[in-house]
């Protein structure tokens, strides 16, 4: 019974307080209980409970009063978090989240041969990693391996730790970058443990250092570096290296390192095609088949970004994956305007503010009718309903207040331009026509 | 008469999870934010100033009891976080080109070890003046949450909760007042209740709609 009352308080309540108050104020609060002649309430936030319990507690106790309840005080509690949120999610399965023993011995379980794309500015590339998997005697020592950011270096030195552990498990595989190198070293030192470091690095069978432009002027570094570059090829181990150009254009690198990185095979991935950028996301779709169930995906979306994204895969990777997550997030299908909703970032060179100019030359071309028309005075049919839709357009779209509108709409006054709007919003909800304009001219300004 | 002198004292921003008011215009941020999956466990916040990116970041930091760290003052040197470390990164757009290097090395440690990384910024990471290749094509790959501009819901609740931080109460009718004629902006909001708040302590009158009228009439920026 106690909520029936608390409804009629509402209903009085909204007749007191005007409707944007009742909006903003009355609506958001939740009636929990009445016991020991304390109301309480469930409130979003805490101001709200505060400035409810201000202004409106006196209100609402004598209402609850008057209605047979007996409340001497109010309580404003925050509500559950539940409640708050949007609804509830499908949420992905989390592909790991673990923390890992030793994180230079990391190696990420998605990064195989099998889940690398080829094509051909990659193949040799490629090839040539394979060669070095499948073990046997070395042929080439060390492989270098260098591109641009986000070509596949990382993937194919993961995806040979990941062979060469799975063929010959006795092997001693050790894969990490520069900075841990470095880490491990500069360690070393400081707790005098040298000859513990040597011996580790020493006894590796195979060692894969990742971007080891990083080590660049960093002298003791790249002098412990060298030595033990030199310990494991005089033995005759495997050395694969990673790097964002050629040896010989890493600055800051000592000429004999140099020089030693280009003694084995020295292979470049090149910067994708088309092709090749259209495989990685058709691969990166079917993994996520499993992660994202009853998503789906319109055809030419994949082609869109292919064309559109050409900078480097892991952009590209980055904005399939941004794209999913919202899509389940909002549960909607992924069609080529969500994606252009989604990534206007990255599809677009600069962000730029729609300005209530720009709308109404947009609009007025739309309907055919001169500007000077679409903020003149004249109150005819055919000019006011375009007129209307702009001020909607320009209220929705900017940031800008209704008496500024109004100004620019020929200086009217802001109960003008908000009849307009509210007019304009009844419409789009009965008149298709309106409504397809309203998109059409949207995409039109956002374009 | 004498005028008051006001100070531009900082005001007690109330940055608790209850203070957080959810609408339509954020409610995708903050799902995403505080139960939204994250791909490789990173996300970017982005919005404009004024507009709870910091304040969302607490509620988040709060309940993974993660750190936080403004990308102006991080340290090139400071060692690494421990694996699987949760950490926010303030104003990203602020940070120094010396330390691009260490945010790099920090990601991929992160990333390695099932850390949780949340970045905010006001403008998106593709617009961000990283000149670190290596760093850029990894921030670009982050999925994004967006804070945008407020609808009239979360205005008017923001302009509460910006005089409630200041310990003034305004009357409903002048919210509903400020509402319907400021821009539409975090920012417009926080400039009209400074604006109120200086003027009604200078002049000693209450907050009311006629001393907004009076006031904001006059800071208004002209038309451009």
């Amino acid at each position: 019974m106690t909520q029936d009352m608390w409804g009629q308080v509402r209903d009085i309540l909204k007749g007191v307080v005007g409707a944007n108050n009742y909006t903003n104020w009355i609506e958001p609060i939740e009636f929990g209980s009445i016991s020991g002649g304390v109301a309480t309430f469930f409130v979003p936030t805490n101001f709200i409970g505060n400035y409810v319990a201000q202004h409106y507690g006196d209100q609402i106790m004598y209402h609850l009063n008057r209605l047979g309840a007996s409340v001497q005080r109010l309580s404003f509690a925050i509500a559950a978090n539940a409640q708050r949120a949007m609804a509830p999610v499908a949420r992905p399965s989390e592909p790991h989240d673990s923390g890992f023993p030793d994180p230079a011995a990391h190696i990420d379980p998605r990064f195989t041969f099998d889940s690398f794309v080829v094509g051909k500015p990659n193949e040799l590339a490629h090839a040539a990693a394979r060669r070095v998997a499948e073990g046997g005697p070395v042929s080439f020592n060390p492989l270098f391996l260098y591109g641009g950011v986000g070509l596949g270096k990382t993937h194919l030195m993961h995806a040979i730790a990941h062979e060469l552990r799975a063929r010959q498990p006795h092997l001693n595989v050790l894969y990490l970058s520069a900075e841990q190198f470095m880490y491990r070293f500069i360690t070393a030192l400081r707790d005098r443990k040298m000859m513990d470091f040597k011996q580790m690095f020493r006894a590796v069978d195979v060692l894969m250092v990742d971007d080891v432009q990083f080590i660049a002027g960093k002298d003791s570094t790249q002098d412990e570096f060298f030595h033990t570059f030199n310990a494991l090829v005089d033995q005759h181990k495997q050395i694969i290296i990673s790097a964002d150009r050629a040896p010989g254009e890493i600055k800051d690198l000592e000429e004999r390192i140099k020089s030693r990185l280009q003694c084995g095979l020295v292979v470049d991935l090149h910067p994708t095609d088309y092709e090749l950028r259209l495989g990685v996301l058709q691969a990166k779709v079917e993994m996520y088949r499993g992660q994202y169930p009853g998503l789906s995906l319109r055809d030419g979306v994949l082609e869109f970004l292919a064309h559109r994204l050409s900078t480097n895969v892991r952009v590209l990777e980055g904005a399939l994956t941004r794209l999913f997550a919202f899509a389940s997030l909002v549960g909607r299908e992924i069609t080529l305007e969500l994606t252009q909703d989604c990534l206007a970032d990255i599809l677009r060179a600069s962000d730029r503010k729609i300005t209530v100019e720009e709308i109404q030359r947009k609009v007025s071309d739309h309907y055919n009718i001169r500007l000077s028309d679409l903020i003149g005075p004249k109150r005819v049919r055919t000019l006011a309903r375009p007129r209307q839709i702009a001020m909607y357009l320009a209220k929705s779209m900017t940031n800008r207040s209704l008496p500024e509108i109004g100004r620019r709409f020929g200086g009217r006054d802001h109960t003008t331009v908000m009849h307009g709007v509210r007019r304009i919003e009844e419409l789009r909800a009965t008149d298709s026509q309106i409504s397809d304009d309203l998109e059409l001219l949207r995409r039109a300004l956002e374009a | 008469m004498p005028h008051q002198l006001s100070f531009d004292l900082p005001v007690q921003v109330a940055l608790g999870e209850g203070d957080f008011f959810v609408a339509p215009a954020n409610a995708q941020a903050y799902a995403m934010v505080t139960q939204g999956h994250w791909p490789e466990g990173k996300l970017a916040l982005i919005g404009p100033p004024g507009s709870g990116k910091s304040h969302l970041g607490r509620v988040w930091a709060d309940r993974q009891s993660a750190r936080i760290r403004a990308a102006a003052a991080l340290d090139p040197e400071a060692p690494l976080p421990p694996a699987g470390a949760r950490l926010v990164i303030e104003d990203v757009e602020h940070l120094a080109p010396a330390a691009e290097e260490y945010v790099f090395h920090l990601h991929n440690h992160l990333r390695a070890t099932g850390g949780r990384l949340l970045l905010t910024a006001d403008r998106a990471p593709s617009r961000w003046p990283i000149r670190l290749p290596d760093l850029a094509s990894r921030m670009q790959a982050t999925s994004i949450a967006m804070l945008d501009d407020p609808d009239d819901r979360l205005l008017a609740a923001l302009l509460m909760k910006l005089f409630a931080d200041r310990q003034l109460a305004a009357p409903p009718d002048l919210i509903d007042w400020l509402a319907l004629r400021i821009e539409r902006s975090h920012r417009a909001a926080a400039q009209a209740v400074a604006a109120l708040d200086a003027a009604a302590l200078s002049l000693g009158r209450n907050l009311s709609v006629r001393l907004a009228r009076d006031v904001l009439d006059k800071t208004r920026p002209p038309a451009p």
